[in-house]
């Protein structure tokens, strides 16, 4: 049976069950007020919201995978522009764009204009070095872990802290060969 | 602690079209206005596996959810409160059960509560009813988790709005079964302070 | 009627998470069905190793004289199959219907762990209308 053909992130977004952004940014919120409280020093609620982040991302890939109908990636350049472009406008319907390639084509970045996390949210002053959106990074990583890429995720623009949009740089570190068991016999 | 900061204007949100794209707001560039459900469920799953590794009980896990709730209902309140400039404060306590029922829960879940009712035992309680509410839509209870409900969180909206509106109950979601039904429907019970109840429901 | 007989779902260590008998007639009890799943994850991986090139997704189907197994493994590793009377049709279409539930209704529960058993009322609710569902199609043929 020949494959289905893979899906535009917009004909997803299209198609899937939506509900108010709102809902969704004051949940979030309410997620980091917790843990500001609860570990109150912002590089342990940066860390967690990391864990939190790579949490979903394991749970995340089967259903972008399923939605939509992606077969293996060729290489990287691939993955990260289904990131951006199908990921991204499918969960949180927005568009991403990739760029600032190396040369190996094992590093990049993903960077957001919009970002339904913060809407209406300012940083106090207490929460200096907070990167508020670190759930994304760990959402990413996880799910790239999923499909055997390890990766590494790091910010590199965050609008919270004064930039112009929000950059993430995705790092390729090893791609996880395929283990067939009883391949290495005793 | 964060805030919402300088509340920034924008359109009335019930008024927008279903769907994607920007909306042109003088002064503000909105985000998409909408996410997927399973945006929204994967943090909800995540909020509520955070909370179950900080607590030893269920009754626990269902006051920290209902903590992250209320925080959403302060803010929710503020947004609309700051939305519609030319309403009054609500001061009747039926006014503010129909704003729960119907304005916040269209802004939030996209539909207007199921039902309001008013409690037939006890003069302070309302009731309002969803058939299943969005926030458990994919979530299966473990049988050993006993009465358990996801829809703390919602009981914390609840309560967030109606404290901050000038109305403090208490706000509590339970599952009541219903005949013919494999699965309960959701009543989230309010019962309000004695101080409401004295200043009169008029 | 075509007819399914049972339902499997494998984590990517082998490990069964999920199994329906739909009528093989109880031939199966729990540990054969533990260790036909673990049997069918190394046959699987060794498909793959067969392959005279790179790349191969492994089995997706076997025929039998007295039933077809058709199998899906996600990306991820999962593996979905069902085992259902030979020639009957539309069954990639329904696993990737269970794929999609199990997008749904598992990994959305929180109180599911990461590759133990699937015990979520609410898929299996979904699975048992998909699965009638399946059959009213093929009776209406």
């Amino acid at each position: 049976m020949p494959p289905a053909a893979p899906r535009s992130g917009d004909a997803i977004f299209a198609s899937v069950e939506r509900v108010n952004a709102e809902l969704f940014t004051l949940t979030y919120g309410a997620i980091v007020r917790q843990l500001l409280t609860d570990l109150e020093e912002v590089e342990e609620v940066n860390k967690q919201l990391d864990q939190m982040g790579y949490n979903i991302g394991i749970r995340l890939i089967d259903e972008f995978l399923a939605k939509s109908n992606v077969s293996r990636c060729v290489d990287f350049k691939e993955t990260a522009e289904m990131i951006a472009k199908v990921g991204f406008k499918m969960f949180l319907g927005v568009t991403a764009s990739v760029m600032n390639w190396d040369a190996d084509g094992t590093c990049c970045s993903i960077v957001l204009e919009d970002n339904p996390l913060v809407d209406f949210v300012e940083l106090p002053d207490t929460c200096q070095g907070l990167y508020y959106c670190n759930i994304l990074s760990g959402v990413i990583r996880g799910a790239l872990e999923m499909v055997a890429m390890k990766t590494e995720v790091t910010w590199i623009r965050d609008m919270l802290r004064g930039d112009d949009a929000y950059e993430l740089q995705v790092k390729l570190l090893k791609q996880v060969p395929e283990e067939y068991p009883y391949k290495d016999d005793e | 602690m964060i805030g919402t900061g300088k509340i920034k204007q924008y359109a009335n949100v019930l008024d927008k079209p279903l769907g994607k794209g920007k909306q042109e707001v003088p002064s503000l560039s909105l985000a998409s206005l909408f996410v997927s459900l399973s945006a929204f469920a994967f943090l909800f799953s995540e909020l509520v596996q955070y909370n179950q590794t900080q607590v030893d009980n269920i009754s626990e896990l269902e006051t920290r959810l209902e903590d992250a709730g209320y925080a959403v209902g302060a803010r929710v309140l503020e947004l609309l409160c700051h939305r519609d400039k030319g309403n009054r404060r609500e001061t009747r306590l039926l006014g503010i059960l129909s704003f729960v029922h119907s304005t916040v829960w269209k802004v939030l879940f996209g539909k207007v509560a199921d039902s309001l009712e008013k409690g037939t035992e006890h003069e302070d309680e309302y009731m309002i009813s969803e058939k299943e509410l969005l926030v458990n839509r994919f979530i299966s209870i473990p049988k050993d988790m006993g009465t358990f409900h996801c829809g703390a969180f919602v009981a914390g909206i609840v309560k967030g709005v109606l404290e901050n509106a000038g109305f403090p109950a208490v706000v509590t979601a339970h599952f009541v079964p219903v005949e013919g039904q494999q699965r309960p429907r959701t009543t989230i019970l309010i019962k309000f302070a004695e101080e409401v109840v004295c200043l009169g429901v008029g | 009627m075509a007819a399914i007989y049972s339902l499997y779902i494998i984590n990517k260590s082998g490990g069964l998470i999920f199994y329906k008998d739909y009528g093989s007639k109880g031939r199966m009890d729990t540990n054969d069905s533990l260790r036909v799943a673990s049997l069918w994850h190394s046959m699987h991986a060794i498909s793959q190793q067969l392959s005279p090139t790179t790349g191969c997704s492994g089995i997706e189907l076997l025929e039998a004289d007295t039933f077809d197994l058709h199998c899906f493994q996600s990306l991820t590793g999962t593996k979905f199959f069902v085992v259902c009377e030979p020639g009957t049709q539309h069954m990639e279409a329904l696993l990737k219907v269970v794929y999609e539930l199990y997008t749904d209704y598992v990994l959305k529960n929180p109180f599911y762990e990461m590759e133990m058993p699937i015990r979520c009322e609410l898929f299996d609710i979904n699975l048992t209308q998909a699965v009638q569902k399946d059959r009213v199609v093929l009776l209406g043929r």
